[in-house]
């Protein structure tokens, strides 16, 4: 009888337990299975990522530096008088002090003038008469200056033109190495940081070319950009998510609101060709123009975000406002509003990081201009870093493509430094109910 | 003690602080409160009991116009605090609150220090005239709750840093601050332990001395213990209200004496 119940039981709690142990296999490795998707999946997007950033770097790090020569001028008070200032053979001055040290030119040809000549950048006269200008007590001095050489030299003193390459490939032909050489043997040549990278606006000569001017208009922008969209975007989103009756007509607003946080950022730059420029009469490649394209852009996502963060802020909140006889306007500004603010702070720097990086809006309202100095206030002609990258990448010369590199480099370190941010903000105002 | 009340209702009967005529309440197509009348005296303590859902709580939120913040809510009927009619189009709702004060089911202190919780109120409604005033005001609602003895060393600490019964406390104290003529209390001892439940019981005793308390209860032992009036709610109706001994020991309908007997809700 004994034997029988657990003959019966036993075996039954046994297959039962089996079964169990059989799906827990089954479900054990469908689990796994999914981790190791995950995983793999994680590893792909680092690769991809890492790719990226260290191709990025291998390009880039050269524009860093810039090789530079350092020059003993003598300032000629024949070629460079006082009384004709700005004006004078400054280009001369530096040549005549170049021909010294490279050994057996004859500088009196002027073939051969020209082409030692061309070892300087361009823009290395103009930093000599700067300098007169500002002091024109060094004319008939000799004084130590360090000028940038040009780019072909910059390339050869970085290794990005190669001496094996067969002479008729090569930029830089033989003779003009061992002039270069002979600079180097003299301790003439340094590569110091490439403070021009971010002292200069835009130029013709890589060795000359920089952000500043690109930074600037960025800034320009998007200051305009935050200053209208943040005030309307709280303002609006605090309406509708507050006070707005909630029917058919605030249902076509939120779905339209949303719509717009999708449209595509050319059409965006279309509007305000249209309207800015074309309606408004504002100038073209104004960053102040800029940034109300990007206000547009920006708005429903500062929108939509604190949206979310004021829906996030728990009920009991409100009620405990309102049953102490709190209005709803106090309701909202003083317990909803700075409750939901890191959200609302979070939800703003990460549209204002998507602005910066918006290129296609900056195309048509003209702000790929090529200007060579920085602008003093939005409304002056400018650059974004996006559209001096598209610039850059558009450009022949060598310089460039480095150069290129270095400007993603810094727009990534911007838009990495305005997420730190957005993060720090967010975990500094978390607070827990 | 139960002599003692007797007494003490028998005086404040005939004071009447808040009638209600047929109120009926909808939530968009549910009829939730269905011609409820309802005498609340002043200083006494009433009970609102019945199971889930009977509509008690929609009913204590139509006291002091809450509902109006829900947008498919409908309330009509007529209800008079001392002879005056709440929901006419002059009264403002944030004045009435103001008058009628309101202790929720979950505390919900606001995330900012024990002294600005309880100032909240008396600052927005501009009770004190200066720092001073607002000191006593905060010292005096804090005793009233009693929990100043926990909190006097910790004022500028945040409220939700209290233990759950000490944030109950301290939104009853922050809803006495108001200076209140009723006050309104939804399950407020739901979320708490006996202990806490034990002291937030005492602490109504002791308001019912200055305040129409209105609480409404899922525990009929609380009902019996703390409130002079009880009404009982089921599905909508008032089916009875009576003194809270009368409702316990003697009950006149079928329905409360199942309920209070535990066969149904």
């Amino acid at each position: 009888m004994t034997d029988f119940t657990t003959g019966a039981g036993v075996p039954r709690n046994t297959t039962s337990t089996e079964l169990v142990a059989a799906s827990l296999k089954r479900r054990r490795r469908k689990q796994s299975r999914l981790q190791w998707i995950g995983l793999g999946a994680i590893s792909v997007a680092f690769l991809m990522l890492f790719i990226l950033v260290s191709s990025l770097i291998s390009t880039g790090w050269q524009a860093f530096t810039q090789t530079h020569v350092t020059l003993e001028v003598y300032v000629d008070p024949e070629e460079i008088p006082v009384d004709r200032l700005p004006r004078g053979g400054f280009d001369d001055a530096l040549a005549a002090s170049l021909g010294k040290m490279v050994p057996g030119v004859d500088m009196s040809d002027r073939k051969t003038a020209r082409a030692v000549e061309s070892i300087l950048s361009n823009g290395a006269q103009f930093s000599l008469r700067d300098m007169v200008v500002a002091d024109p007590d060094l004319i008939g001095q000799t004084i130590t200056m360090k000028v940038p050489v040009s780019d072909p030299y910059d390339q050869l003193n970085k290794g990005l033109i190669e001496r094996e390459t067969p002479e008729e490939n090569r930029r830089v032909k033989n003779n003009e190495i061992a002039w270069f050489d002979a600079l180097v043997a003299q301790g003439a040549i340094s590569k110091p940081f490439n403070l021009a990278l971010f002292k200069n606006a835009d130029s013709r000569f890589p060795e000359q070319a920089g952000l500043k001017g690109a930074l600037v208009g960025s800034f320009w922008a998007l200051l305009t950009c935050f200053l209208i969209a943040f005030p309307l975007g709280i303002g609006s989103a605090i309406y509708l998510e507050e006070f707005a009756p909630k029917n058919k007509l605030s249902d076509f607003i939120e779905v339209n609101i949303n719509n717009l946080a999708a449209v595509p950022s050319v059409v965006f730059g279309l509007l305000a060709l249209a309207v800015f420029i074309g309606w408004f009469g504002l100038p073209r490649s104004a960053p102040f123009v800029g940034g109300l394209t990007l206000a547009l852009m920006t708005m429903p996502t500062i929108i939509i975000a604190t949206r979310a963060a004021l829906k996030a802020v728990p009920p009991s909140i409100r009620e405990a406002a309102l049953g102490l006889g709190a209005s709803r306007q106090q309701v909202v500004f003083q317990h909803v509003l700075p409750l939901a603010m890191p959200g609302v702070l979070t939800g703003t720097i990460i549209g204002l990081a998507q602005a910066l990086g918006e290129t296609a809006p900056l195309l048509l309202i003209g702000m790929n201009a090529f200007i060579t100095s920085a602008a003093s206030s939005p409304f002056d002609s400018a650059t974004a870093l996006p559209t001096q990258i598209f610039i850059w990448a558009d450009s022949p010369e060598r310089g460039f493509v480095s150069r290129t590199s270095a400007a993603i480099l810094v727009l990534l370190g911007f838009l990495v430094i305005m997420n730190a941010i957005a993060i720090y903000l967010r975990q500094k105002f978390e607070r827990k109910w | 003690m139960n002599d003692m009340r007797q007494f003490e209702r028998d005086v404040k009967m005939t004071n009447t602080k808040i009638t209600a005529r047929s109120v009926n309440v909808h939530y968009g197509d549910t009829h939730a409160i269905k011609d409820v009348d309802v005498d609340i005296a002043d200083k006494t303590v009433t009970a609102f009991i019945g199971p889930s859902g009977c509509g008690k709580s929609t009913f204590l939120r139509c006291l002091n116009r809450m509902n109006d913040t829900i947008d498919i809510c409908r309330v009509t009927g007529l209800i008079n605090l001392d002879g005056k009619d709440i929901n006419h189009k002059s009264v403002d709702p944030v004045q009435l609150r103001a008058q009628v004060g309101m202790v929720f089911q979950k505390p919900n202190p606001f995330p900012k220090s024990i002294y600005d919780n309880i100032a909240y109120g008396p600052r927005i409604h501009g009770l004190a005239r200066s720092k001073a005033d607002l000191d006593v005001i905060v010292e005096k609602s804090l005793r009233r709750g009693a929990i100043w003895e926990e909190v006097k060393d910790r004022l500028d600490q945040p409220g939700t840093g209290l233990s759950g019964g000490q944030q109950q406390r301290l939104c009853i104290a922050r809803a006495v601050a108001t200076e209140p003529e009723v006050l309104l209390m939804d399950e407020p001892c739901s979320a708490l332990d006996p202990i806490a439940t034990a002291q937030v019981e005492e602490l109504i005793d002791e308001l019912r001395q200055e305040y129409s308390v209105v609480i409404v209860t899922h525990s009929m032992q609380q009902a019996a213990r703390v409130s002079q009036k009880t009404a009982f709610f089921h599905l909508g109706h008032l089916v009875e209200f009576n003194d809270t001994d009368q409702i316990f020991t003697n009950p006149q309908d079928s329905r409360t004496e199942s309920y209070i007997t535990g066969k149904i809700g």
